[in-house]
């Protein structure tokens, strides 16, 4: 079973992900602000990281350095799902190393399921 | 201070309040996405009996809440969109689209006032096969509803409403008219009428509640996929709206 780190800051947001994403098949751990985030994203096994920017503590770009930074997390695919829209926002999570970037509010949560089992495909 | 450094002094002062006025709607718009989506996704869930089952009854308002919700988000994105020149919202979701798919299901949404009113809705489509185009359906589908509602809010009882989608292939675009025989635009009025707020004093006479701004935000639809809108329109017995979309 494929593991899924979701990392967003609203909890209501975050058990509809988890929900939809468990049914599909997947394993799900979670972390709500930055600073659970760092840790949680060295946490062993976890295929894809679906990633909030707009996060208490550290945001969601400081998160996706660090996972690019980070030998044993560099190479985890990570799917930026926010409501942040603006060129200058998608350009630094482009230029971070995002493997995707999604407006959550423009997609369903089988469109983003569907583009997670194209990426670990 | 000399008049100079008046004006400069006075030119700083709006910069910084259409800095914060932009602030202000990009905070606003981004916290509406967070709720649109929540409801977006428990809609879908409960539509598709994830939550348990649920009636033909309910199934046509949860249908029509994920339609209003859907609105709601083009509506916010076109926000952004237009507070930000960079946004990027409207091209994160281009896809292929059936224009003919989409009217039809936009104009069911409007069967209730249609049959309020007693108007009768013609379709005309003059080609068989109509080639599909790259858009983004969600703000498309407000094109259509912005055009179709104004068609009915400003008609008479007992009249008819006539729209046609046609393919032009000498220069590969789609064409679409809608046709009233409502209250019509008067010529002082018509160069107006694609202005932000404006709403004609005739149109405000019959339907008092309007914002104005939706044929500014539909013309900027159009134009953001390379297509044109214009119209025709005598008072008293109706307006045609044009829009052409290119096929790519």
């Amino acid at each position: 079973m494929k593991k899924v780190l979701i990392i967003e800051d609203d909890s209501f947001l975050q058990g509809l992900e988890a929900t939809k994403i468990i049914k599909s098949g997947f394993s799900v751990i979670a972390a709500q602000t930055g600073e659970e985030a760092m840790s949680k994203i060295l946490e062993p096994g976890i295929n894809i990281i679906i990633l909030d920017l707009l996060l208490p503590n550290f945001d969601g770009f400081d998160i996706l350095k660090k996972i690019r930074e980070t030998e044993t997390t560099k190479n985890i695919p990570v799917i930026v799902f926010s409501n942040l829209s603006e060129e200058k926002d998608i350009k630094k999570a482009s230029d971070l190393g995002a493997t995707e970037i999604m407006v959550k509010s423009n997609f369903s949560l089988e469109e983003l399921i569907g583009h997670m089992n194209k990426i670990l495909a | 201070m000399n008049e100079l450094e008046k004006i400069k002094s006075e030119n700083d002062k709006l910069k910084e309040i259409d800095e914060n006025k932009s602030e202000l709607i990009s905070i606003s718009a981004h916290q509406l996405r967070t709720s649109l989506s929540a409801l977006k996704w428990t809609l879908k869930m409960i539509l598709d009996k994830e939550l348990g089952e649920i009636n033909e009854e309910q199934k046509n308002y949860i249908e029509k809440a994920i339609s209003s919700n859907d609105r709601s988000i083009v509506l916010v994105n076109y926000l952004l969109t237009f507070n930000h020149s960079d946004d990027l919202s409207y091209v994160s979701k281009l896809k292929e689209i059936n224009i003919v798919s989409v009217f039809e299901k936009v104009s069911a949404d409007f069967i209730a006032e249609l049959k309020n009113k007693q108007i009768e809705l013609i379709f005309n489509k003059k080609e068989e096969n109509i080639p599909n185009i790259n858009c983004d359906e969600p703000m498309i589908m407000m094109v259509l509803q912005n055009l179709i509602e104004n068609a009915i809010k400003y008609s008479p009882n007992k009249s008819r409403i006539t729209i046609s989608i046609n393919y032009n292939s000498d220069n590969n675009n789609i064409e679409l008219s809608f046709h009233d025989e409502g209250i019509g635009i008067k010529k002082e009025d018509q160069i107006k009428i694609f202005n932000k707020f404006f709403r004609a004093p005739n149109a405000i006479e019959k339907e008092t509640i309007g914002s104005g701004l939706g044929l500014f935000i539909t013309k900027n639809i159009v134009e953001k996929h390379n297509g044109k809108i214009w119209f025709e329109s005598l008072p008293e017995s109706g307006t045609t709206f044009f829009v052409t979309l290119p096929i790519h």
